[in-house]
């Protein structure tokens, strides 16, 4: 099959995936039972001014053409304005992603860089010390609540040792903004060349980032250490060894050939780790489309929650969708994920 | 001719429970103590009416943010509730959510995993196609936005993480059925004229669950991990109810001022807990899983 063929089968399947995602999210509003005629006409409307904000809604009309307004409606790039403060949801959506991307990046990348040499010198000394040190640091990352490890960072880093700035945002209150280019303030204060922006904007990331990549570590430990596992033991590793080459040249064989798997995973857990930073972005006021989202979940503002979870889907669709091409590009006989 | 020497039957060692459990011990540490863990909280949210000092949520108002003493051990939150009393009852909590979800969930995804697996098909296309696609969702995102949708209800707690875990449940066991489908003793079975009900609900059962089982105690760390951070958020558990997410809840208003008392024991209390149930959970897991064992070899 040629990459060509490849992608618009592949591309076929996310269709229904879509349009899957869109009812999931329309239902969310309906099982909610949250009427927000009267929040959107304000506490003087009239019977007649409600019955008209209802039929503008659509929601006069009956469910199943509800559901098509709705598909309609995200196809014109339509996605309703906030019930409480009536801001319009897409372009809250593009003004926030940039920051909760930049937080997920530095996060995952840095919990990688921890995770992935740790799990394999796990599965390299196999049930020995180090391996059992590393399955215990992964088991309790796994069982230790985000929100909890955040708050505990600001008491020990803020309160306590007084190492961090107070976690109000990306960065110093007293600080202005730079122009805006890429949405990251590290990165725009690097372009517009101010050191302090620079500065503030990274002793905000540290304690974020920090406890991002601890959560994002421990499940990247443990599936390193099980595939380099599985990957040791199995034949081609085996007669290699036999034949008598040095341990360089089947660790480089072993890393190799474990490049599928860690890529698929790396896929399914970056969905998981874009709810994680929402949750780190609510604890340290992080002010992205994580933090935003929580807030409108608390509030019951829907409107806002069906925007958030769409861009959550559409993320993970759009991961899994680079995810496969790459395992196709790497290994053409493998088969497609949908 | 000489006598076979029989063994020494009255040397073998008794069967008792303790060395059972030494035995246990040997192949799997992990789950041995993720066991104890587990067993000492069970333990705690019987017992507890009986072994708190204080009522839960008897508010002393002339101590509001008291901390640590000998009075009250883990001190006293912003109401003036006794954060031990509550850390210790919120085990009735993370117990009374954590098991009827998982059973939940194997309700529904022990028969799906069984019939998708054994029947293939249609079927089996539509339910693999519906558990991939939730995947799409982050889990902890999805329950909280669909138990905010359907209301404030311990009832809803359980519902949506019964629910959502199910596909969980699904994949393992019709995995293990796909391997025994065309065994001998499913042929036995079906030539010997049982119905479809009986090979999947009795010859299958008794042998693909394995895996599912394995998960179980996975699942109810999830579990008691979700309701937690559902109760962080203020969704499904109402605040002075003593649980341990809504107690970091009240605790988070008090760690930039120092108060950390107040979320830091119940915290602590979830993780270990958690922690208790993943042990065992990854002990059972390669106790009971071939496969893993092999390839830990």
């Amino acid at each position: 099959m040629t990459l060509g063929r490849f992608l618009v089968r592949r591309l076929l399947l996310v269709v229904p995936l879509l349009v899957f995602i869109a009812f999931l999210n329309f239902m969310l509003v309906r099982i909610s039972g949250q009427d927000p005629t009267a929040l959107i006409a304000g506490p003087t409307a009239t019977g007649g001014e409600l019955a008209m904000v209802r039929a503008e809604l659509g929601l006069d009309r009956p469910l199943h053409e509800q559901f098509l307004v709705y598909i309609g409606n995200i196809l014109t790039w339509n996605l309703g304005q906030s019930w409480v403060n009536k801001r319009s949801v897409l372009n809250d959506i593009w003004l926030r992603l940039p920051i909760t991307l930049e937080l997920l990046f530095w996060g995952v990348g840095l919990g990688a860089l921890i995770g992935i040499p740790v799990g394999l010198r796990a599965a390299r000394h196999h049930d020995g010390r180090f391996d059992q040190l590393a399955r215990f640091l992964s088991l309790l990352g796994f069982s230790t609540p985000t929100y909890w490890l955040g708050l505990v960072m600001i008491l020990v880093f803020f309160y306590f040792l007084n190492w961090a700035p107070p976690a109000m945002g990306r960065i110093s209150l007293l600080m202005t903004a730079p122009p805006v280019v890429t949405g990251s303030y590290l990165l725009d204060g690097l372009i517009a060349q101010k050191w302090d922006v620079v500065q503030s904007a990274f002793a905000q990331l540290v304690l974020p980032v920090t406890a991002m990549a601890i959560v994002a570590a421990a499940p990247i430990i443990k599936q390193a250490r099980a595939i380099a596992l599985d990957v040791q033991g199995s034949e081609f590793v085996r007669s290699a060894q036999a034949a008598g080459l040095s341990g360089a040249v089947i660790r480089r064989m072993v890393a190799k050939n474990s490049a599928t798997p860690v890529i698929t995973f790396v896929g399914t857990e970056l969905t998981a780790l874009i709810g994680t930073a929402s949750v780190i972005e609510y604890i340290f006021s992080w002010g992205g489309l994580g933090q935003w989202g929580l807030q409108a979940i608390i509030q019951a503002d829907f409107m806002v929650v069906q925007g958030y979870v769409l861009t959550l889907a559409l993320f993970s669709v759009l991961v899994f969708l680079v995810i496969d091409v790459a395992v196709f590009l790497l290994e053409p006989r493998a088969e497609m994920h949908a | 001719m000489t006598a076979v020497s029989l063994p020494d039957i009255a040397a073998a060692p008794r069967f008792s429970l303790w060395n059972r459990l030494k035995g246990l011990s040997h192949r799997s540490a992990t789950a041995v103590i993720g066991g104890i863990i587990v067993a000492i909280f069970g333990l705690l949210s019987i017992v507890a009416p009986w072994i708190v000092p204080y009522d839960p949520i008897l508010p002393f108002t002339d101590k509001l943010l008291a901390p640590p003493s000998a009075e009250h051990w883990f001190g006293t939150d912003g109401n003036g509730m006794d954060v031990f009393s509550r850390v210790i009852y919120a085990t009735r909590y993370a117990f009374g959510i954590a098991i009827p979800a998982v059973l939940l969930s194997l309700a529904i995804g022990v028969p799906i995993g069984l019939w998708t697996g054994y029947r293939g098909g249609w079927a089996d296309e539509v339910t693999l196609r519906f558990s991939d696609a939730l995947r799409v969702f982050p889990l902890i995102i999805l329950s909280l936005a669909v138990v905010a949708a359907a209301g404030q209800s311990l009832i809803n707690v359980v519902l949506v993480i019964g629910i959502l875990d199910a596909p969980v449940f699904v994949r393992v066991v019709r995995a293990e059925v796909l391997q025994l489908r065309n065994s001998t003793f499913v042929e036995a079975a079906v030539a010997t004229g049982n119905p479809v009900r009986r090979i999947l609900f009795v010859h299958l059962m008794l042998n693909a669950t394995k895996g599912a089982m394995a998960q179980v105690a996975v699942r109810a760390a999830w579990a008691v991990r979700i309701t937690a951070t559902l109760a962080f958020f203020g969704v499904g558990i109402e605040v002075p109810t003593p649980e341990w997410g809504s107690m970091i809840r009240q605790g988070a208003e008090f760690m930039a001022t120092g108060q950390w008392w107040v979320g830091i024991f119940p915290g602590i209390a979830l993780i270990v807990m958690v922690l208790g149930l993943n042990m065992l959970g990854d002990g059972l897991q390669d106790l009971l899983d071939p496969r893993r064992r092999a390839s830990a070899r």
